[in-house]
């Protein structure tokens, strides 16, 4: 066995009061490409940014060939042959691609040089790209292939792919995986951030998966021989399910039901394809998938944040087509977004202001209702921060100022208020800790007794606590809908997860 | 090595020490340019502050030039709360000047003496209004950055001024100066005692107020609170941003169209060279050091207005240059931008990266 290429020891990195890495150790091998996988929030990204130079950790070392280095700049990490091709591709649009390489790469070949190197490199891998197109003339795969090429030219040695194939079409994945095992085969050590099981099935000979920002499995197996299943269970780790007091709720009437509802996802994420189901009042209805399967298009288009392109929702009895619904959806929904921090809140201002966010009704008085009743707003803050137990010392205090526990729990308490029919709780507990994340699911079974809850989440440990109805989305597809209280058909939740169906 | 890194959290005071650090920095470049001069800088600042402070005649002068930077302070505020950059409150002002003479010059002998001010006020505030509403549509519904398109209405605005006073509008009666007739003493605007200060002075005051009570106690002026601070959280609340868009670069034309009439009816009293002389311009420092705050902006308005007026005295007293003042204004919005980024950045200054073998 080679020794390591690159050698992490105990990293460590905060942002603030969250710990993105907490003491990682591992290691990277000449000739294998490694699979990072892990939820989204778990640290992934980050490890891999302090490798490539982009941040600097809090703490613990990191070795290449035995020698201890720690870089301040992408730069230096190039210089030491650590490159990273980012999801967002760092090229400037309005210049070619043989003048993006020579920004990078030009110190080491030369302007004149450049466009022979280019080519070679270019046959070398099959990574063909014309050098006199602009960026923004090329497809997605075309850019990541001039990512690759830019590393390539510097020599890089060490490759890290954060999620490569999210923004490919299927024959540029696989294109990219040949280019990825050809480069595997030459020696050089390839890191592979990802969450599709597929990918590492097909490519990874490690397999490191992190949870919460710690490593929680890193072996060196040979990934192909496992299944899918047991990949899927040790990503979202199932182990630990806690057992929740659930009230027995009669389930009530059909609040939302879709009909063959499409869609692409707002901003060019996966679409979703012929999605049919019906949430009842009095149980929650989960949807759980592996990150990036469609899900973030599918809640939107039922909030209203989008618009679906076909299919028609019912709601409370009325029936509206996508466009219908897109305008009638929001007063009836009340919905705790996945990005508290810029969706569900705006940090620079005050829980009572963020308290108010969606329910500006309650808070018109005076002149036609266009004066705010700011006493009124002040109260509530006041009266919500009581009830909700959310530790800070007044409702003027500003929402930035709060953890993460307890802006999600202003939030919620924001769209609890609202009585809505409906509840859509997206990711809901991401990145909190075990007592906020148990208030929260208290709040969201208490939640059922009153309306119909969606809880939309990556988190099985989650689903299986809290749901009556359990929708497996995999691909933009709901695979099967299954009945939380039937415990041999749960066990199938993890392997349908990863798009098994047996 | 250089590294900036963003803050967890802002400092706190954030505004406190913008404005600070800008009167601090603006402060020494003055230092070194007086002294590059060869003038000791505490002779110069003595001169301005004598200037401005020696009598109430003096002090006069700066709330005269306050009045105009209130409005315009106002119009920027207005817009850049919902994180819009009017650059065109200077051609805004031309137009609500262009609509105010107008106004006073053609509808004067029909109109009711008591009426006819309200009117040339209004018809200042929508000229002002309409020429904002040009890149506010192109903004909301072509995505047509505001910066580039409020600038460059700016220089239209003055060229069709000047035709209309060199042109159609001069004063046939005014021995070939370039300048309209002198408008109607009905529309001229009440001056206090001996002062040039009118009455445009505590109406600026009143819409510095009025702009306040709007935006942080009105539900519209919450709402355009939100988008200006999180677009994403507006869209998931449903405000309607395009609306808001239009809304608030009507209402910031309006301030620097009043401003245009508070110019022409309370000082010149007709439209002529010397309407467009910047205060449009000077409007986005006067707004940014009051940290976008309405109830401040009379304050930093009046500190600029100071700024002109001690810089006309560094002119008669030490023979400098008046435009120092300008460079002092320079230094001010300078210096409080680094206030602004050293409020949420960290700048550390750190040796080698380390290689150890």
């Amino acid at each position: 066995m080679a020794d390591p290429v690159i050698s992490l020891s105990k990293v460590t990195k905060r942002f603030g009061p969250v710990w993105a890495n907490r003491e990682v150790d591992l290691d990277l091998f000449p000739g294998r490409v490694h699979a990072l996988l892990g939820e989204n929030g778990a640290g992934k990204s980050t490890l891999m940014s302090i490798l490539a130079g982009r941040y600097s950790a809090d703490g613990g070392t990191m070795m290449m060939h035995g020698r201890e280095v720690s870089f301040n700049s992408p730069a230096k990490a190039l210089d030491h042959g650590i490159g990273m091709v980012y999801q967002r591709f760092m090229l400037i649009e309005s210049m070619t691609v043989s003048e993006n390489l020579a920004l990078s790469a030009g110190k080491a070949h030369g302007r004149t040089g450049i466009d022979q190197v280019i080519h070679q490199t270019a046959e070398r891998y099959g990574l063909g790209v014309d050098p006199e197109k602009r960026v923004f003339e090329l497809s997605m795969g075309e850019r990541q292939r001039v990512e690759i090429i830019k590393l390539l030219m510097l020599d890089a040695e060490v490759l890290i792919f954060d999620e490569p194939t999210s923004v490919l079409t299927p024959p540029e994945v696989d294109a990219l995986f040949e280019v990825i095992d050809q480069l595997r085969a030459e020696g050089k050590t390839i890191v592979l951030i990802t969450h599709k099981l597929e990918e590492v099935l097909k490519l990874a000979d490690d397999i490191s998966i992190m949870r919460k920002g710690r490593l929680v499995f890193s072996e060196r197996i040979d990934a192909r021989q496992m299944s899918r299943q047991q990949l899927a269970r040790l990503m979202v780790g199932r182990d630990v399910v806690l057992r929740v007091d659930k009230k027995e709720v009669a389930v009530g009437e059909t609040i939302l039901a879709l009909q063959g509802v499409s869609g692409d996802s707002p901003l060019g994420g996966p679409s979703y394809t012929d999605v049919t189901l019906e949430i009842k009042q009095g149980e929650i209805f989960s949807i759980i998938g592996v990150a990036g399967n469609g899900q973030v298009g599918l809640v939107s288009a039922i909030t209203g944040l989008s618009q679906a392109r076909s299919g028609t929702i019912t709601f409370d009895g009325a029936t509206y087509n996508a466009r219908e619904w897109r305008m009638a959806s929001r007063e009836k929904i009340a919905y705790v977004p996945e990005d508290r921090y810029h969706s569900g809140s705006i940090g620079a201002m005050s829980i009572a202001d963020n308290f108010a966010l969606t329910r500006l009704a309650a808070y018109r008085s005076g002149m036609a209702g266009m004066v705010l009743d700011r006493e009124k707003m002040a109260a509530d803050g006041t009266r919500a921060i009581r009830d909700h137990n959310i530790k800070v010392e007044s409702s003027e205090d500003s929402a930035g100022s709060l953890s993460g526990g307890n802006l999600q729990k202003v939030i919620l308490a924001r769209e609890l208020t609202r009585n809505a029919k409906l509840f859509v709780a997206e990711q809901p507990t991401q990145g909190l800790d075990i007592s906020a994340t148990e208030e929260i699911w208290r709040a969201l079974l208490e939640c059922r007794e009153k309306a119909a809850v969606l809880l939309v989440t990556g988190d099985l440990k989650e689903v299986l606590s809290l749901s009556d109805r359990i929708g497996v989305i995999f691909n933009g597809r709901i695979l099967e809908i299954i009945d939380a209280h039937d415990s041999d058909q749960v066990d199938r939740v993890g392997l349908l997860m990863a798009g098994v169906r047996t | 090595m250089i590294r900036i890194e963003k803050r967890i959290q802002p400092l706190r005071y954030q505004g406190i020490f913008a404005a600070t650090s800008a009167v601090v920095i603006a402060f020494v470049v003055g230092c070194a340019i007086f002294a590059g001069l060869g003038v000791n800088p505490l002779t110069a600042y003595a001169a301005m502050g004598k200037g401005v402070f020696s009598s109430a005649d003096a002090f006069s002068e700066v709330l005269v030039k306050a009045t105009p930077l209130i409005f315009t302070g106002l119009a920027v505020a207005t817009a850049a709360v919902m994180m819009l950059w009017n650059i065109g409150a200077e051609g805004q002002l031309v137009w609500g000047g262009i609509c105010a003479a107008g106004a006073a010059l053609f509808l004067f002998p029909q109109t009711q003496p008591w009426l006819l001010i309200p009117l040339v006020l209004t018809a200042s505030a929508l000229g002002g209004m309409v020429w904002a509403l040009i890149p506010a549509l192109l903004k909301a519904k072509l995505r047509v950055n505001e910066i580039l398109t409020t600038l460059l209405l700016n220089y239209v605005a003055i060229i069709y001024m000047e035709h209309l006073f060199y042109g159609p509008w001069r004063d046939p009666a005014g021995f070939g100066f370039p300048g309209t007739a002198q408008i109607p003493e009905a529309a001229q605007l009440l001056r206090f005692a001996g002062t040039r200060i009118s009455l445009g002075f505590p109406l600026a005051l009143l819409c510095a107020v009025m702009l306040y009570y709007l935006l942080y106690k009105s539900v519209w002026g919450y709402q355009v609170r939100v988008i200006g601070k999180e677009l994403r959280a507006a869209r998931y609340a449903g405000f309607n941003v395009t609306g808001k868009i239009l809304a608030v670069m009507a209402l910031s034309g309006a301030f620097a169209g009043m401003a245009g009439m508070v110019e022409v009816c309370g000082i010149h009293y007709r439209l002529q060279t010397g309407l467009a002389v910047g205060y449009g311009y000077d409007g986005i420092i006067v707004a940014w050091l009051a940290g976008l705050n309405p109830l401040v902006v009379p304050f930093t308005a009046i500190l600029l207005g100071a700024l002109f007026v001690g810089g006309e005295q560094l002119q008669s007293v030490l023979g400098l240059p008046s435009t120092i003042s300008l460079i002092l204004e320079g230094a001010l919005l300078f210096g409080l931008f680094t206030g602004q980024t050293l409020v949420r950045y960290t700048v550390t200054i750190s040796g080698r990266s380390k290689e150890v073998s």
